[in-house]
């Protein structure tokens, strides 16, 4: 026993005003190690050991609010920059609705922050090996004592000194507290390194079992079975075998009405254009012309293509017979194909068909010009003062 | 007697507060009647959220009373008979609704027969909203806010003189009855004059929304009187900074309160965006409107709720004073945000208006006028109260 | 009887001292179970096998085993859920919002009603997960980066729930901890067994009452109950918000949020009150749990139905004056539509029943508190049925009305949420302290040094000393033959 050094020396007190009064005394005497041992937290005891007031507030106000800002942008980034969405016709950045989820993660922050600050930083718990554990004097406070106790590393420590002190504030019991034998832990014990090698096997073993094995197991497939049939899958209810069927000669989706010289190369009536060629219908019409008209007649409508040589070129679009045909003509032409040239119907849509055609007809103005065209040109430079050819 | 043994001696308020309370309420008054005669219809308008801040005040002081007598708190006890003056507004409301009663055709749209009858869901409701019937219940409420007046005052007032703790006994069963008829009956007046101003809008919410800007009134000016009375030693040693505590939190509290069911209201209402709902919000974010709504979240959350975070900002006085002081500001803002966009109903353009602040001067000259001839009769402490010890004792 | 209101009433009756409180209260963990406590848990068992039985079907053979359809898609499931949470709240409100509110009476129920909070809130979120019929995918709830660039919903109030609920158990797991950790100090300084020792020792953290720790204990208390405090008026809110944004009549209504909440908390306290009242004659607690407690919790059920009944009245009332008939015509089928049963057993138990507690001879009488709190949890249930199946049954459009009928596997998992919730509670009160013996020390008279200007008498502490020493050593000793 004369081998352990001394860590404290602690007293019992049997009231709380006994232990406030200690408290006062102590602080008072100038002693900084000291601490004072209560069942439950005892009114005015902070102002009388000089203790002000916990900081710990200032880690609840930190993380919770970045924790609040945090989740904040994180909401208003996914839904309103990373994969925007049309909920229920809410507006992207739909603020309203992120505030619930913002107020629960800043009570969450705040909370979980204040509590492990408390005991990491504030208690530094664990402290499973403090030297009054175990002491008859904790076993004390814990039921009705309240005591006070001093370092013997305070530099006011003096043993007898202090026992006579506390004594003389109404101490009722003193209680000498040593350092605990210190233990030696050899990392190669081998208790220690059966403990090591059983947890990396149940680790791993457990990993590779959950994530190669287990993620793998389906609890039932009854719903890969459905008598259904799915696109492009055999079947033996029709005869010919195919799930997917066309549908009845003659269906004609909602809201569509068929174009009706389908098939017709030489139709008796044609529609007529109902567009007019603003410069939105040319532009469009321009662009599309230049997709899908111009690999075969040209970027002028000319013939001469990027395709000559490669396969059979379309024809001039400024000869006499095509400036002749009509507008629905073109149309029907685009529409059913002709010749090597295929149906376009599937790919241009109707709108830019007309569009098209009302741009070849500027292309062929501009191929064979009227006189009237180069007055009104001139008229504009004149005007404008600029080159109007653009 | 029994002022020497608590420690409380009577004094009076000095003249100078009567004489502001005088000058206010004289001014304001005479002005108001001349905007009553020069442009009836705005003034009822202004009448009317002057009217509903004195119902705050008056009707939410009351129930800070009987709330202290059946929780059975005494931490409130010392400073209760204060909450007691602001509380004898009521018998007066009766007399205060009268120009409101003959202003109904300027108010309320569905008062116009014209209105009415091309409204297939106003013809349905006029079994509800129809003038006899309306006031009846306002003079109803205001009636039986008189009657539950008369008996608690009067129990407390001559605790002083008897010390009779029955008399506790019976106010604390006063004031149990009292909370209940206090909530259908401020649900009511909130319906009536509120809601009704836009007939076609509805919220289950809205009775509870109003209780709650009352009640957060109703503390602030009691935590302003409290503070001012007691830097000036009219009340009591006793009250400390700890008492000035639980004032503020509960301010605190019920900021937070209004804001809860504030967003509530709102996020409901812009989350189903059905436009019989929005349609209230959406006459409140047009124009100007759009600014003042800004500002009331602003004001009537966002600064008093960080305003009254710290531990210092609800001991010190001169923040207690500025922040209360604030929160009856604002709780005007809401009372006059809920009211005056609603005047396009009645085809009226809102514009700001001189009489907007005529009434609230006067109101406030009233109060302060009330006040000091109530607490010259009667003392600030309830010294009778067996409660009283325990409530100057009081620690946190 | 007359009181004096000069005077507080008593939070611990039957003048114990320090010493008796840790001895009455740690009594249950160290003696060996009673036969009633094996009859009592085998009955929660049972149905919590029920419920695991009727769960697995639920797994195995999907939704089709309860009786949802089309448009009822929510029944049983969301009615246990909000059910179960509501009861979740007494708990937190005990101990946080009375704490605030310096309700010292609070110390002898908040640590059992904290427990039962944690417990409600783990039955509650079985709910939530097994109604999605595939709740093996329940991960992708939780927003992390997965392979499908998939965000969960942020703008559903569904996902609201689920940050709401985890929030919830996490913050009421850490506060309920927190208040346990001087306790288990006060175990592991009084235990024998070595094996509880080392038990206690761990789950304490090395506690030893300091007062430099006491001092941010307190302050970290106060913060986790202001925290608390608005978190548990918000999960119910939110759980609200799952009816209250949508379009359904009987659904979309402001009210709902405070209607919520005060419902809640009813069910909640009629919860607590129904086991504390089996707690504390069983285990012998009756002056730490007292009939000032119950009487008190009495009130803040007839205040908490009044607001109830105040939502119900608002609902309807506004339902008239909207003149939406899809609307008028919900409240008007819950008097006499087809569900009509479950509607009046709403009012009556949550409503016309509560209303005696004005009594006082009802509310200091613990068997009619007993009959009331069972009724009003049945009243609470069929609230949440009552607003969930009703309203889906009949919404708008008739030609899509159609009846709700449960399946055996509803009542199964149903019947097995409680058997988990009363085995759960059942374990606690054999392994943990079910009062906290440091808050029950705290406010017993004589705990605090006197304020110099105290008027108010206080027991004088000094001569019962010895009387404290004598209890003590005889305590010291162990508790073998106690």
């Amino acid at each position: 026993m004369e081998n352990k050094s001394l860590h404290s020396v602690a007293a019992l007190f049997d009231t709380p005003d006994q232990i406030i009064n200690a408290a006062h005394k102590v602080a008072d005497a100038g002693y900084k190690k000291f601490d004072v041992n209560t069942p439950y937290p005892v009114h005015g005891m902070d102002k009388a050991m000089g203790l002000g007031q916990s900081k710990i507030g200032w880690i609840t106000l930190f993380f919770g609010f970045s924790g609040a800002i945090f989740i904040f942008l994180f909401m208003g980034w996914t839904m309103a920059m990373n994969y925007p969405y049309v909920i229920g016709g809410k507006p992207f950045f739909a603020y309203p609705a992120f505030i619930p989820i913002t107020f629960e993660v800043t009570v969450l922050s705040g909370s979980i922050a204040t509590i492990l600050g408390m005991l990491a930083v504030f208690f530094n718990l664990p402290s499973l090996n403090d030297p009054i554990q175990d002491s008859d004097y904790i076993k004390q406070v814990s039921t009705d004592k309240f005591g006070v106790l001093i370092e013997a590393s305070d530099e006011k420590f003096d043993k007898e000194k202090v026992v006579e002190f506390l004594k003389s504030l109404g101490a009722t019991k003193i209680e000498y507290i040593y350092e605990p034998e210190k233990e030696e832990f050899k990392i190669l014990q081998p208790k220690f390194l059966v403990f090591l090698a059983l947890v990396a096997i149940f680790t791993s073993g457990g990993t590779y079992v959950t994530l190669n094995k287990l993620m793998y197991i389906v609890p039932f497939n009854w719903m890969d079975r459905q008598s259904k049939s799915n696109p492009q899958s055999e079947t033996t209810f029709f005869h010919d075998g195919f799930a997917m069927r066309t549908p009845v000669k003659g269906t004609v989706a909602k809201n569509f009405m068929p174009y009706p010289y389908q098939g017709q190369a030489q139709p008796a009536e044609v529609l007529s254009n109902p567009t007019l060629p603003t410069k939105e219908i040319l532009e469009l019409g321009q662009r599309k012309f230049l997709t899908f008209c111009s690999p075969c007649h040209g970027n002028y409508a000319d013939g001469n293509s990027r395709l000559m040589g490669q396969f059979p070129p379309g024809p001039t679009l400024h000869s006499d017979r095509i400036i002749g045909y009509s507008d629905g003509m073109i149309y029907n032409i685009i529409t059913n194909g002709q010749n090597a040239m295929p149906s376009y119907a599937y790919q241009i849509p109707r709108e830019q068909r007309w569009a098209i055609i009302d741009y070849i007809r500027v292309l062929q103005r501009a191929q064979n010009p009227k006189p009237s065209d180069f007055q009104a040109i001139s008229q504009l430079k004149k005007e404008s003062g600029k080159n109007v050819v653009n | 007697m029994s002022s020497t043994e608590i420690g409380y001696i009577k004094k009076e308020l000095p003249d100078k507060i009567r004489k502001i309370g005088v000058s206010l309420l004289a001014a304001g008054a005479g002005l108001g009647i001349i905007g009553f005669l020069v442009e009836p219809q705005r003034a009822a308008f202004s009448y009317l959220t002057a009217f509903l801040f004195l119902v705050s005040i008056g009707i939410g002081s009351l129930f800070l009373v009987a709330l202290e007598y059946a929780a059975g708190a005494d931490w409130s006890t010392p400073f209760r008979r204060v909450s007691e003056f602001f509380s004898a507004v009521i018998p007066f409301l009766l007399v205060l609704v009268i120009p409101l009663l003959f202003s109904m055709h300027n108010l309320f749209s569905w008062t116009h027969k014209d209105i009415v009858d091309r409204s297939e869901l106003l013809k349905g409701k006029t079994s509800y909203l129809n003038i006899p019937f309306f006031i009846i219940r306002s003079i109803g409420v205001l009636i039986i806010w008189w009657i539950f007046y008369y008996f608690i005052i009067k129990n407390s007032r001559q605790q002083d003189a008897s010390k009779d703790q029955t008399l506790t006994r019976k106010n604390i069963k006063v004031s149990t009855g009292f909370i209940p008829v206090f909530g259908l009956s401020i649900t009511v007046i909130a319906f009536d004059w509120l809601m009704s101003l836009e007939p076609n809008w509805f919220s289950t919410i809205f009775g509870v929304y109003f209780f709650a800007g009352t009640v957060w009134c109703a503390l602030a000016a009691l935590t302003l009187t409290v503070v001012l009375l007691n830097e000036r030693g009219y009340l009591h040693t006793k009250i400390t900074s700890d008492h000035y505590y639980t004032l503020g939190v509960l301010m605190f509290a019920f900021t937070a309160f209004w804001g809860y069911i504030a967003f509530s209201q709102y996020l409901l209402t812009w989350y189903a965006d059905i436009p019989d709902e929005t349609i209230w919000f959406m006459h409140r974010w047009i124009g100007g409107w759009k600014v003042v709504s800004i500002l009331i979240v602003i004001t009537h959350f966002v600064v008093p709720f960080f305003y009254l975070l710290s531990y210092k900002s609800k001991t010190n006085a001169k923040q207690l004073k500025f922040i209360a002081v604030w929160i009856m500001c604002a709780h005007f803002l809401d009372i006059y945000w809920m009211v005056m966009p609603s005047m396009k109903l009645n085809g009226f353009q809102y514009s700001f208006s001189w009489t907007d602040i005529v009434f609230p001067a006067a109101a406030v000259g009233f109060v302060i006028l009330l006040f000091k001839s109530l607490s010259k009769r009667y003392n600030l402490l309830p010294i009778g109260d067996p409660k009283l010890q325990r409530g100057l004792d009081f620690h946190l | 009887m007359n009181i004096d209101y000069t005077k507080e009433l008593a939070l611990v009756e039957g003048n114990h001292r320090l010493a008796d409180i840790d001895e009455l209260i740690s009594r249950p963990l160290t003696q060996p179970p009673t036969k009633k406590y094996y009859i009592a848990l085998s009955i929660s068992g049972t149905a919590l096998l029920i419920g695991a039985y009727s769960l697995w079907l639920t797994l195995y053979y999907g939704i089709g085993m309860w009786g949802n359809n089309v448009p009822v898609g929510w029944a049983f499931d969301i009615t246990n859920f909000v059910f179960w949470i509501g009861i979740g709240h007494a708990g937190t409100l005990i101990s946080a919002i009375l704490f605030l509110l310096r309700q010292r009476w609070r110390t002898g129920i908040a640590r059992f009603a904290e427990a039962m909070t944690i417990f409600a809130v783990m039955t509650a979120g079985i709910f939530p997960v097994i109604h999605t019929g595939r709740p093996w995918l329940a991960g992708y709830l939780i927003p992390y980066p997965n392979q499908h660039l998939l965000w969960p919903n942020f703008v559903s109030p569904l996902l609201w729930d689920v940050f709401a609920v985890s929030t919830y158990f996490t913050v009421s797991l850490l506060f309920w901890y927190m208040g346990l950790i001087p306790d288990f100090a006060i175990l592991r300084d009084r235990t024998v067994s070595k094996v509880k020792k080392t038990i206690y020792s761990v789950f304490s953290l090395g506690w030893r009452h300091s007062n430099r720790h006491w001092r941010h204990y307190e302050k970290v208390y106060m913060i986790l109950a202001g925290l608390a405090t608005p978190l548990v008026l918000s999960v119910h809110t939110i759980v609200s918000f799952d009816f209250a944004v949508s379009l359904i009549p009987g659904w979309h209504t402001t009210i709902f949020p405070p209607y919520f909440v005060a419902g809640a908390i009813y069910s909640g306290f009629a919860m607590v009150m129904t086991v504390l009242i089996f707690v504390r004659k069983v285990f012998d607690m009756e002056d730490l749990i007292t009939l000032n407690h119950l009487e008190r919790m009495a009130k803040v059920m007839l205040l908490t139905s009044s607001m109830v009944a105040y939502s119900y009245l608002m609902e309807f009332f506004i339902a008239w004056y909207s003149q939406v008939p899809s609307e008028q015509y919900d409240f008007w089928a819950r008097v006499v539509g087809p569900y009509r049963w479950a509607w009046y057993f709403m009012i009556s138990c949550n409503f016309l029943i509560p209303q005696t507690i004005w009594f006082k001879k009802v509310r200091r009488s613990v068997p009619i508190l007993f009959v009331i709190s069972i009724c009003a949890n049945i009243g609470m249930w069929f609230e949440r049925f009552v607003i969930i199946v009703q309203s889906l049954s009949r919404d708008f459009l008739p030609s899509s009305w159609h009846m709700f009928v449960p399946t055996l596997v509803d009542f199964g998992v149903l019947t097995g949420s409680f058997g988990l919730f009363f085995t759960l509670v059942l374990l606690f009160a054999k392994t943990l302290p079910v009062v906290s013996m440091v808050e029950t020390k705290s406010v017993l008279d004589g705990a605090h040094p006197h304020h110099k200007s105290d008027h108010t008498g206080e027991v004088n502490f000094v001569t019962q000393g010895n009387v404290v020493a004598g209890i003590n050593t005889s305590i010291g000793g162990g508790d073998n033959g106690k």
